[in-house]
């Protein structure tokens, strides 16, 4: 059970609330890079911690992300012309620069003078990896940029996909940190082999494990910038076998790996307090990701899901009742009738309720890692907001992190007995049974 | 395809504003939670969050073999009565766990299908394996290290 007024706290990011006062210390992923494929190309609608924006690249390549609206008498700029040093309102011809600065006035006499005075709100737009990141925040107080390892290693050993989630960031990012829900929504429960039937995950030994030990117990440790939350199982005598899951302030988590298969985490970015986008991504650390691995994310497989196309929208989506299927869900082929681990997720946590009402809820002793995320929270956003406090988790050495499942002996911590799996080291494989 | 059904028969009524028709009746505290402290230093936790108002949680400290729990008031009771109707036990302990009541009290509840969970404080040179090694067969989740705040925050979590 929450306090009503923490809920509001905590799931509401728009601009003066102290939780997307906290967002705004962040880089966070706005767009793929396919979203603005060449120099020139046509703008792209953005919405964001409640703000509308308009991301443009400009004929010279330069990036940009301004408010939506444009200066004069607020039509929406995305049906602007992208032009020589950036983009120019229809209606009456205003004409920004990239960085939101209006350059060009026709109707005024003293043209420039005019447009000294005008700027739209922007903010940086910069291609790291795959993806195109931005910090809204105080520019005095801008952390460097992200250098989270499925953006950092070379392109064709990662994937990123996005789709639109209708709720809450945290009620997605929850379900993140939620490790005791995999045995059931995505194992399939007592019965089910849902992960050794995807093609991202079968083969690993770990998987053994999981079968063998269906109770896991959990582990819940804190560390620089996030948590890190165990779940362990009975290996061999004397030994556990640990599913390691990280969570980074505030809203990045990684799945723990399962043999050599690649490494996959998300991001939660918040659109606005009802919806927010759910960012996928799965990266190899040393090798390229395989052609058929690719055409499995493509298609949906492992944490991606399939978007109708031309949007980032699912297919099996709230309009359609997520396609749930009731024969598949009674024989436990899927354990809730849904197909696919994304849509398993965004299908119960779509149905709480765009906000979920968490003084309702009924937690028991094993939400602890939900209870401490909401915790760190909490008090990250009233430090920013009532001190100052810079959070953690916006540093390069709080994202140099790894999820891991590893096998170690049963009197060992798992962040000792790991050394340095937790670390993303360059040209080093990832930690995994 | 079945004949259009109104927006509650569909998931199309995960709007805020279907949301607010969500039944609204009080919700019950948890049975009876137990919080259990294996050492002194624990114990002088479990003391201090003690006086809030909590619904039914219980608190004590297990000395000797943990066959009999302690109220903070000083009075011995038997575990298996104090396990009676309760549906979760907090463990809470530091390295000087008394790792013999742990593995009694662990066990009473396991047999019951008591839910365990542990909190374990650290020292400064953290947290020993033999206190792991206590602790992890009976607590189905452990927080580690973990403090007083924690201990508040779970309990009203759960509505102890
Ligand atoms: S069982 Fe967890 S929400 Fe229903
Ligand atoms: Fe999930």
């Amino acid at each position: 059970m929450l306090r009503p007024d923490i809920n509001d706290l905590l799931t509401q990011t728009g601009p003066g609330t102290p939780m997307g006062e906290l967002f705004r210390r962040y880089w966070q992923p706005v767009l793929h890079t396919d979203e603005l494929p060449e120099d020139g190309c046509p703008p792209v609608r953005v919405k964001i911690l409640s703000e509308r924006l308009i991301a443009v690249r400009t004929p010279e390549g330069e990036y940009g992300l301004m408010d939506e609206f444009c200066a004069h008498r607020g039509v929406s700029l995305w049906f602007g012309r992208v032009e020589e040093g950036g983009i120019r309102c229809p209606y009456h011809g205003w004409k920004y620069a990239a960085d939101g600065q209006a350059i060009d006035v026709p109707s005024e006499l003293n043209n420039s003078e005019f447009c000294k005075n005008v700027k739209l709100r922007s903010y940086p737009l910069v291609k790291v990896g795959d993806l195109l990141w931005s910090y809204l925040g105080d520019p005095a107080k801008q952390p460097p940029l992200p250098e989270w390892e499925f953006a950092t290693v070379p392109s064709e050993q990662t994937f990123t996909s996005k789709r639109f989630q209708e709720c809450n960031w945290l009620q997605a990012l929850e379900g993140g940190i939620d490790s005791s829900h995999v045995t059931w929504l995505h194992g399939g429960g007592p019965n089910g082999d849902g992960l050794e039937a995807d093609p991202l995950f079968a083969g690993a030994r770990g998987n053994q494990y999981n079968k063998g030990d269906l109770k896991p117990y959990f582990e819940i440790v804190e560390r620089d910038g996030g948590l890190l939350i165990g779940a362990r199982r009975n290996a061999e005598e004397g030994h556990y076998y640990w599913r390691v899951t990280p969570w980074v302030l505030p809203n990045f988590t990684m799945v723990p790996p399962r043999g050599d298969h690649s490494l996959h985490g998300h991001f939660w970015v918040p659109i606005d307090d009802e919806n927010c986008w759910a960012w996928s991504f799965d990266y190899h650390p040393v090798r390229p990701l395989t052609a058929a691995e690719r055409d499995a994310m493509k298609g949906g497989a492992g944490v991606h899901s399939k978007n109708v196309p031309g949007t980032y929208r699912p297919v099996a989506n709230k309009d359609n009742d997520y396609l749930i299927d009731r024969e598949k869900q009674r024989t436990g082929e899927w354990f809730s009738g849904v197909e696919g681990i994304a849509i398993q997720d965004s299908s119960l946590q779509e149905s709480m309720g765009p906000i979920v009402d968490r003084t309702k809820e009924r937690l028991v002793a094993t939400d602890v890692g939900i209870i401490k995320a909401r915790q760190k929270l909490r008090r990250a956003a009233e430090a920013l907001r009532d001190y100052g406090t810079e959070p953690l988790g916006n540093r390069p050495a709080h994202q140099r992190i790894r999820s891991v499942a590893v096998v170690l002996p049963a009197d060992q911590s798992f962040v000792e007995g790991s050394g340095e799996a937790f670390d993303a080291r360059p040209g080093v494989a990832q930690t995994s049974v | 395809m079945a004949e259009p059904s109104p927006v509650s028969r569909c998931a199309r009524a995960a709007t805020a504003k279907e949301a607010a028709y969500r039944i609204d009746y009080p919700l019950a505290y948890a049975r009876s939670t137990r919080v259990v402290a294996f050492d002194d230093e624990a114990a002088r936790t479990v003391r201090a969050v003690m006086d809030e108002p909590w619904g039914q949680a219980q608190f004590y400290s297990a000395p000797g073999p943990g066959h009999e729990l302690l109220t903070v008031a000083g009075e011995a009771r038997p575990l298996a009565g104090e396990l009676a109707d309760s549906d979760s036990v907090i463990m809470v302990a530091t390295n000087r766990v008394n790792a013999e009541a742990v593995a009694t009290v662990g066990a009473a509840a396991q047999v019951r299908a008591i839910m365990t969970a542990g909190l374990l404080m650290a020292d400064e040179d953290g947290l020993t394996g033999e206190t792991f090694m206590a602790i992890r067969p009976y607590a189905r989740i452990l927080l580690a290290p973990a403090d007083q705040d924690d201990l508040v925050e779970l309990l009203r979590a759960i509505r102890a």
